[in-house]
């Protein structure tokens, strides 16, 4: 159980954001806000077709509209091809369209209107070809292939492909088969997601201006800096350096922005024009050619004893990566962990498969890997519970990790504060009364995830007020990572939160960072952060010992001020000393996570097999359903989340009530409608987001089994809370009226029908 | 299309209009397809007001006409002659924020802050018809304003609070 934990003056404390009084009166800039002299207006031609043979492309109309200024296509500039794990995205198309909504080409003009208008005048065509729409038929011996040339497309060594599977991975330890034979029962259920979008509401932006014929520099809000740099240096040939990429700030991401968005156009159609240019994707564009969290098809198979412990697991998600891997392959991995789930497993077999298809590419999606496995795994623990008659918060208790536990990628499991999750969430929302009246019932999901790796650097400085800069190379999404960041450095310096000026998001200036996803970036952060903040203290004790004429050991540090006795020399002091006498001072560091063992032997092809301070979660609800109309209304929202320890619970609070709606929005109506590839609901009217109206009461429990790599024992928190929302949604839903449903999202009239 | 609602067939025709903006009066010759939100971005430097669908669907664009919420991406200006406009820009005084304001950073009613401005607005209307606006009355205003960091409950605990401070 949790000590009590140590007070300190800044950490743990809850303090208004940095970023806030910009953010109320309308000064913070953000990048749509952003724009140059002389720029032009970007749009982008694109595909009506999920799969065909371009015939004919034919600009010449267009250029001569007024107020055209430069039209670029596949044929037009060299553009190499790109992708994180498989190179199979084109900037515009060459001979071939594989998607709707693929780029044929951009237009850069006076205005939008003039771009528009030039968008129609381009002939473009087509001469279709055989297309596949679902994952599964695309596994086919004879299905058609989306890229028949996939042999040639250069891809990651982890990646395991074949024809239209764009990567397989797997776990599988002990022996399933005789596990299912000794097992009391074995359940075997298929179920379903839908495609939805991130939600974010600054669409994806880019501003990007050429300074010579090799070096451009990009306005955008892209979360991740350096891939964005990287993957523009390969897109046009550049040493990465030549490109600068700033993000003056983000109008939400929820991983939705992880991947390349206007970047590219906006290079591309700068270039060709020799004028800045910006790209912005339309409301339209951000339904129809964005990158959704991918749809899936989940077959679970599950062998129990008398008692609902788990005997073998076997199990298999399959996910539409859409006409380019994308983030298909990794998060087709990272499902099989959640697909097998925090529970103790003595046989497995869980494969994650990702699939090409002729729909938009897909990307990733707050918990990418989350929410469709876990809906199947706690979905279906919850339908043997009843089959043996047992309590579903009983079978999970049978069934959950706990400290020293063995986790299915053979990690020896620490700091477990599920069970504590279990029994608060279960306490929280009345659990002995599980269906209080006809038509209401209650249901839970737990889940687990990981803080993931990936370094991050910070430079410090120690300004001539006594202040402190801190420079990193991510963004501030918006979570409040960088407050919190600053929260650790200002605890480490014995200064206040508003004494620390943060410099963000700029790949020229800033240190190397893995970037903002993943739940690592306060984590990264913090971590690297204070580590600079104490060696640049070292350097700070060192001069104020030698101004004051004491012993290191000597001094004592409050009120940003070395003393020795009654003497002292401010920071401020400090500073101009040293700005004097030897350049300032200044430290750097870079952080992180230390690796975490795991059982190689257990996995094949897995991105990312060991799990750096894996987080606990349990999600429980109470829902009435309308026995009639079939609609479901959430009485009250439980989230117990296991934070490791809260650096500013504010913002924990803001990402978990965040995180949970977001996931009430898939678990109820959230879905991308896709017919023959082609998006049906193209709107924010009809693909509905949750509302101020449909917000039930939202209970956050933070419980803190700290986590030893974590900053104050802090672990990730921003994606968990998207995952337990639909299975914790379903099962209320199950016990309300004893309907099932195996397919998000859980509309009406899943419910009514029979 | 989202812009093709407001893109004129003919780019002809021009309408002079004068606007009170924040206070300040603005004489302004604008397009017929020229929305509220585009002139207040793009002519007069107030990018305060967002732009998030332009098609009245997010509610990140709102502004005070007249004292009412209004999505200022489909509002089109040359229609609001004579008007007031109020914008997030004008909500502090001399630097004073309100109340509303300091409510929204003490609760952490907002993450990335692109929702911010319009609600804020919508918030600001609803207070300043009603002093004490129940539960419900605080949802039915923001319902036009999508925020998918916060979950809400952040917000409407700050509206509630800034409600019950003034
Ligand atoms: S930008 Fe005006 S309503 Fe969305
Ligand atoms: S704070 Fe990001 S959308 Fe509301």
């Amino acid at each position: 159980m949790n000590a009590s934990p140590p007070m300190y003056d800044v950490v743990g404390k809850r303090l208004n954001r940095l970023d806030g009084a910009g953010k109320v009166t309308g000064a913070a800039v953000y990048a749509s806000d952003f724009s140059l002299p002389g720029m032009l207006h970007g749009r982008i031609l694109r595909s009506p077709h999920p799969h065909a043979k371009i015939m004919r492309l034919d600009a010449t109309a267009a250029r001569k509209l007024p107020g055209v200024r430069a039209i670029v296509t596949g044929a037009s500039q060299k553009l190499n091809r790109f992708g994180n794990f498989i190179k199979d995205f084109e900037v515009f198309a060459t001979d071939r369209v594989y998607h709707i909504g693929q780029a044929i080409a951009g237009v850069a003009a006076d205005s939008e209107y003039a771009a528009e208008q030039a968008l129609k005048a381009i002939e473009v065509e087509y001469e279709p070809l055989p297309a596949v729409f679902d994952a599964i038929d695309a596994l086919a011996q004879d299905a058609a292939l989306v890229h028949p040339e996939w042999q040639n497309l250069k891809a990651a060594p982890i990646i395991n492909r074949d024809g239209n599977r764009c990567g397989r991975t797997v776990i599988k330890f002990g022996d399933v088969e005789q596990g299912f034979r000794d097992s009391y029962r074995v359940y075997e259920h298929v179920f379903r997601t839908s495609p939805v979008h991130a939600g974010y509401t600054e669409p994806r932006v880019a501003v990007a201006q050429w300074s010579g014929p090799d070096q451009a520099t990009v306005w955008c809000n892209a979360p991740l800096l350096f891939d964005t740099q990287s993957a523009l240096a390969e897109i046009f040939g550049l040493p990465a350096s030549h490109i600068r990429v700033v993000v003056p700030g983000i109008g939400g991401g929820f991983g939705g922005k992880l991947r390349l968005g206007m970047e590219h156009y906006a290079m591309a159609l700068a270039r060709a024009a020799k004028r800045p240019v910006r790209v912005m994707s339309t409301s339209e564009e951000e339904l129809t050619a964005a990158l959704f969290r991918q749809p899936a098809t989940i077959e679970l198979k599950t062998g129990v004893d008398r008692e609902g412990r788990i005997v073998a697991k076997k199990g298999r998600i399959v996910v539409d990566s859409g006409a380019c891997s994308g983030s298909g392959p990794l998060v087709a991995s990272t499902a099989t962990m959640i697909l097998a789930g925090p529970y103790r497993i003595p046989n497995a077999e869980i494969e994650g498969v990702a699939v090409y298809t002729n729909n938009h590419p897909n990307g990733s999606v707050r918990a990418p890997s989350g929410p469709m496995p876990n809906f199947a795994t706690e979905s279906q623990m919850d339908m043997i519970a009843e089959d043996l008659g047992l309590d579903p918060l009983e079978i999970r208790m049978r069934n959950i990790l706990r400290e020293g536990d063995i986790a299915v990628n053979g990690q020896k499991m620490t700091s477990v504060g599920l069970a504590e999750c279990l029994e608060k969430a279960a306490a929280c929302i009345d659990w002995s009364q599980r269906k209080p009246e006809q038509s209401r019932g209650k249901g839970l999901a737990c889940g687990w995830w990981m803080t993931s790796r990936g370094s991050s650097g910070a430079y410090l400085k120690l300004m001539q007020d006594g202040t402190l800069t801190m420079m990193v190379g991510v963004v501030e999404m918006g979570t409040g990572a960088l407050t919190g960041a600053a929260q650790v450095v200002a605890e480490e310096m014995g200064m206040q939160l508003f004494d620390i000026n943060v410099v963000s998001a700029d790949s020229l200036t800033t240190p190397y960072d893995f970037g903002s996803q993943g739940s690592r970036t306060m984590f990264a952060v913090a971590n690297a952060s204070r580590e600079a903040a104490r060696d640049l203290l070292t350097k700070m004790r060192t001069r104020a010992a030698k101004a004051l004429g004491a012993d290191e050991g000597a001094l004592e540090m409050r009120e940003k001020a070395f003393w020795n006795g009654e003497k002292k020399i401010t920071f401020a002091e400090l500073a101009a000393q040293a700005n004097a006498a030897v350049g300032g001072l200044i430290a750097e560091a870079t952080y992180i996570a230390p690796a975490v063992e795991h059982g190689a032997a257990r996995v094949q092809n897995h991105f990312s097999p060991s799990w750096p301070s894996p987080s606990f979660h349990v999600h429980a609800t109470d829902v009435s359903v309308d026995e009639v109309l079939g609609e479901v209304t959430i009485n009250r929202y439980v989230v117990a989340q296991d934070v490791g320890y809260a650096i500013n619970p504010t913002y924990l609070e803001g990402q978990l009530e965040g995180g949970a709606v977001q996931g009430v929005g898939q678990a109820l109506f959230e879905e991308i409608i896709m017919v023959n590839g082609q998006v049906q609901n193209g709107n924010l009217t009809d693909y509905k987001m949750p509302t101020s109206m449909d917000v039930p009461p939202i209970e956050v429990i933070l419980v803190t089994h700290p986590s030893v790599a974590g900053p104050y024992g802090a672990k990730g928190v921003g994606e968990p809370p998207s995952i337990q929302p639909p299975a914790a949604v379903a099962n209320a839903v199950a016990a309300a009226c004893g309907k099932r449903i195996m397919q998000l999202p859980i509309t009406a009239e899943k419910i009514l029908m029979d | 299309m989202a812009r093709d609602s407001k893109t004129p067939t003919s780019k002809s025709g021009t309408t002079a209009v004068s606007l009170s903006v924040n206070g300040v009066d603005r004489k302004l010759v604008v397009g017929q397809h020229e929305s509220i939100a585009d002139v207040l971005r793009d002519r007069l430097d107030l990018r305060g007001t967002k732009i998030g669908c332009n098609s009245g669907e997010c509610g990140a664009c709102t502004v005070l006409l007249d004292g009412v919420a209004v999505c200022s991406c489909v509002t089109l200006a040359a229609t609001v002659s004579e008007s007031s406009v109020v914008t997030v820009e004008g909500l502090a005084r001399e630097g004073e924020l309100q109340e509303l304001q300091q409510a929204f950073m003490e609760h952490g009613a907002f993450q990335c802050g692109f929702c911010t401005s319009g609600m804020l607005m919508s918030a600001y209307a609803l207070l300043s018809q009603q002093r004490k606006p129940s539960d419900e009355a605080i949802r039915t205003a923001l319902q036009g304003n999508i925020c998918r960091c916060t979950g809400y409950v952040q917000i409407l605990n700050a509206v509630r609070d800034a409600a019950a401070r003034s």
